[in-house]
C-alpha cells in the first residue's frame, strides 16, 4: 500500500469526498437492514397503524409456516440447479470459444448480447416460446396431449425457469471464464503437448485446474444472482404457479409484502434470507481466503 | 502447435452453433412474432417465417400503450444510475486510495458489504424507507433521546418526511447503494504507479488539481466500462420500479412491458408484446455492440 508520504494529509476533504456516497449507503442499505431485523420482532400494521413489540412472535410464525419451507427447499434447489447450468453450460461454450475455430469471433460477440435484455423481457418472451398452446412444443402436444404444460405442470414451469435464467446469465460468466482461459500461458499448453497430452486430456489436466479461480467466483456470485434474479422470471412466466411450485421466497416475500401487507411476515422472512446469505459470504470469504490459485 | 486437432475443432464449432442458437433463437422468435397479426397467432401459434404486420405493431406500442413514454423514465433512470455511480464511486474510492486517514478502511468494507445483500432481497424494507427518506434519521434521534432534547428546546421534536417513492429520484437513489463502481476505481488507483502521484506533489498539485488534471484523464476507460455495466443494469432493472412507481407514467419500460400481460384468461397479444420488447431492448442493445469492448473490460475488471 501507500507510504505515509504518498498520501495526502487532510481532514476535512476525504470526508467530504466519500460523504455523498456514505449517506446513500447508510439511508439505502444499512436502515433497511436493520429495519427488516427490528421488524421481525414488531407486530407492523399496514398503512402506518402502529407497531407492538412481540418478540420471536414473528419467526415462529414463519417458521411453522409449511409454505415457507416449502419456498425456502425451492430456493435452495432452484440455486443449486440454476447455478450449477449457468456455470456449466458458459465453461463448455468458453473452452470451445478459446479455440482457433472461424465460429469463435462471432460466438464471443453474440454470447454477450443476453447482457442487454431485461430478464422480465426476455421472461415474456420464453413464456411465449414454452406456451403450451402457440409455442414451440405445442406440436409436440398434439402427439402426446399433455406431455407438456408449465401452467398445469410444476416440473415443466421450472424447466422453462432454468432454461430462461440461464439463457440471461451466458454473457457474465462466459466473458469471465473466457477472460480465465486466455490467460492460460500458452508454454503451459505446448509442454503438456509435449508430455502426450491431446487436446481433450489437457482441458481436464491443464485448462479446468488453472481457471479454478474463476470457475469459483463464477459460481459463488452467481448463488446470489439466482435467488434474485429470479424474480423477474418468475413474475413474468410462471407467477409463481403453477399451484405455488416455483414460487421462491423472494417472490413470496414479494407477495407477503405487497399483496397480502404483512409486513412483518415479509420483514421476517427478508431477515432470514440476509442471514442466510450472510452465512454464504462468510463461507466464501473463508473459502476464498484459502487462495484457490496456482502458480502461472 | 502443429497437431491433429480435427475432431475438436469439428466439436469446437458444433458447439459454438448450438451456443449461437441459443441465445439468437428467441431473439429471432421474438421479431416474426413481432411481424404476425393476434389473429394470425391465435391460428398458427408461433411461425419461423416473418410476416408484414412489424410495422402495424410498432405503431400499436406508439398509440395504445404507455411504452414510449415508459421508455423516456428507462433512460432518465439509466442514465441517471450510471452518471451517479461514476461520480460519486470515484469520488469515494479517492478518498480512500488517496488521503491519510484512520477511517479508510473501515468505509471501504462498510460499502463493499453492500454487494452481499443487493437490493431484489432488502426492497421490502427499502420501500419502506423511500416512503419517508428521513424516518432513519427520525428513528434514530428518537431512540438517543436527542429529540427529547430538541423538543425542549425548540418546542417540538424533529420529525420530517419525504417520500420518494413514484418519482424518478425514487427509481434512481436507491439503486446507487451499491459497492461495485467504488470498488472497481479503487482497484484501478492501486494498479498506477506512486511516482505518478509523487511527481504531480513534487509540481506542486493538490488533492483537487491531482484530481482534475491526472486522475481523472487516466481513469477514463474504467469510466466507461463502469458506466456501461451500470447503464445496463440500471436499464434492466424490473423488482425495485415493480414497487416504487404506482402509476403507469412513472413506470420503466421494462415494468410496463410486463403489464401488457393480461392477468388471466385470454392468450396474450403476443405480437404486440414481442413488439414492445424489440423496442424496450434496442437501446441496450445498441450499446452493446457499440461499446463491446468496455462491457467486456467491465465485467473482466468486475471479478478482480
Amino acid at each position: 500500500m501507500f507510504l505515509g508520504s504518498t498520501m495526502f494529509r487532510h481532514r476535512w476533504l476525504p470526508i467530504f469526498l466519500v460523504a455523498p456516497l456514505a449517506v446513500l449507503v447508510f439511508l439505502f442499505f444499512y436502515a433497511p437492514v436493520f429495519q427488516a431485523f427490528y421488524w421481525s420482532f414488531f407486530l407492523e400494521r399496514p398503512f402506518g397503524g402502529g407497531s407492538e413489540y412481540v418478540g420471536w412472535d414473528n419467526f415462529a410464525r414463519v417458521l411453522s409456516d409449511p409454505e415457507f419451507w416449502k419456498a425456502s427447499g425451492r430456493t435452495v434447489l432452484f440455486m443449486a440447479t440454476a447455478s450449477s447450468l449457468a456455470v456449466l453450460v458458459p465453461l463448455i461454450l468458453a473452452i470451445a470459444a478459446d479455440r482457433a475455430v472461424r465460429m469463435s469471433l462471432p460466438a464471443r460477440n453474440i454470447l454477450v448480447w443476453p447482457k442487454g435484455i431485461a430478464g422480465a423481457s426476455i421472461g415474456l418472451v420464453f413464456s411465449f416460446v414454452f406456451n403450451p398452446f402457440v409455442g414451440v412444443l405445442a406440436p409436440l402436444n398434439s402427439l402426446f396431449p399433455g406431455i407438456w404444460n408449465p401452467s398445469f405442470d410444476g416440473f415443466d414451469a421450472y424447466i422453462s425457469l432454468i432454461v430462461a435464467h440461464v439463457w440471461g446469465n451466458i454473457p457474465f460468466n462466459f466473458v469471465i471464464l473466457l477472460a480465465g482461459l486466455r490467460a492460460i500461458p500458452h508454454t503451459i499448453i505446448q509442454a503438456g503437448a509435449m508430455d502426450g497430452a491431446g487436446p481433450w486430456r489437457r482441458i481436464l489436466d491443464v485448462q479446468l485446474p488453472l481457471i479454478m479461480p474463476q470457475l469459483f467466483l463464477t459460481l459463488v456470485l452467481e448463488f446470489t444472482e439466482s435467488v434474485t434474479s429470479a424474480f423477474a422470471l418468475i413474475d413474468t412466466i410462471t407467477k409463481g404457479g403453477p399451484g405455488g411450485a416455483t414460487t421462491l421466497l423472494v417472490y413470496k416475500i414479494y407477495l407477503d409484502g405487497f399483496s397480502s401487507y404483512d409486513l412483518s411476515g415479509a420483514s421476517t422472512q427478508t431477515a432470514i434470507l440476509m442471514v442466510f446469505f450472510i452465512l454464504v459470504a462468510t463461507l466464501q470469504f473463508v473459502l476464498l481466503g484459502r487462495h484457490i490459485n496456482y502458480e502461472r | 502447435m502443429v497437431e491433429n486437432a480435427r475432431s475438436i475443432n469439428i466439436v469446437a464449432s458444433l458447439i459454438l452453433l448450438v451456443g449461437i442458437i441459443y441465445i439468437l433463437g428467441p431473439l429471432y422468435l421474438t421479431l416474426t412474432t413481432a411481424s404476425h397479426s393476434y389473429e394470425f397467432m391465435l391460428q398458427n401459434g408461433l411461425v419461423w417465417s416473418p410476416g408484414d404486420e412489424f410495422f402495424v405493431n410498432i405503431r400499436r406500442i406508439f398509440t395504445e400503450t404507455s411504452i414510449p413514454r415508459q421508455m423516456i423514465n428507462s433512460l432518465i433512470v439509466a442514465l441517471g444510475d450510471a452518471i451517479a455511480t461514476c461520480v460519486l464511486s470515484f469520488l469515494s474510492a479517492y478518498a480512500i486510495v488517496y488521503f491519510r486517514t484512520r477511517w479508510a478502511g473501515v468505509v471501504f468494507a462498510l460499502i463493499l458489504a453492500t454487494v452481499i445483500l443487493p437490493l431484489d432481497m432488502r426492497f421490502v424494507t427499502t420501500y419502506q424507507v423511500a416512503s419517508n427518506v428521513f424516518s432513519p434519521i427520525n428513528a434514530l434521534l428518537d431512540a438517543t433521546g436527542l429529540n427529547d432534547l430538541i423538543a425542549a428546546l425548540f418546542g417540538a421534536p424533529f420529525h420530517m418526511e419525504w417520500s420518494i417513492l413514484n418519482t424518478h429520484a425514487g427509481l434512481v437513489i436507491p439503486l446507487l447503494a451499491h459497492g461495485m463502481g467504488t470498488f472497481l476505481f479503487r482497484q484501478f488507483f492501486l494498479t498506477l504507479p506512486r511516482d505518478l502521484f509523487k511527481a504531480a506533489r513534487m509540481d506542486g498539485a493538490g488533492p483537487i488539481r491531482f484530481l482534475v488534471d491526472i486522475l481523472l484523464p487516466l481513469s477514463r476507460s474504467t469510466f466507461a466500462s463502469l458506466f456501461v455495466l451500470t447503464f445496463l443494469s440500471g436499464w434492466t432493472q424490473y423488482l425495485w420500479p415493480l414497487v416504487a412507481s404506482s402509476t403507469a407514467d412513472m413506470q420503466t419500460a421494462v415494468v410496463g412491458l410486463a403489464r401488457l400481460v393480461p392477468d388471466e384468461g385470454a392468450v396474450p397479444d403476443y405480437p404486440l408484446i414481442m413488439a414492445g420488447a424489440i423496442l424496450v431492448s434496442i437501446v441496450p442493445l445498441s450499446m452493446i455492440a457499440l461499446l463491446q469492448r468496455y462491457l467486456v473490460q467491465g465485467l473482466i475488471l468486475s471479478e478482480k
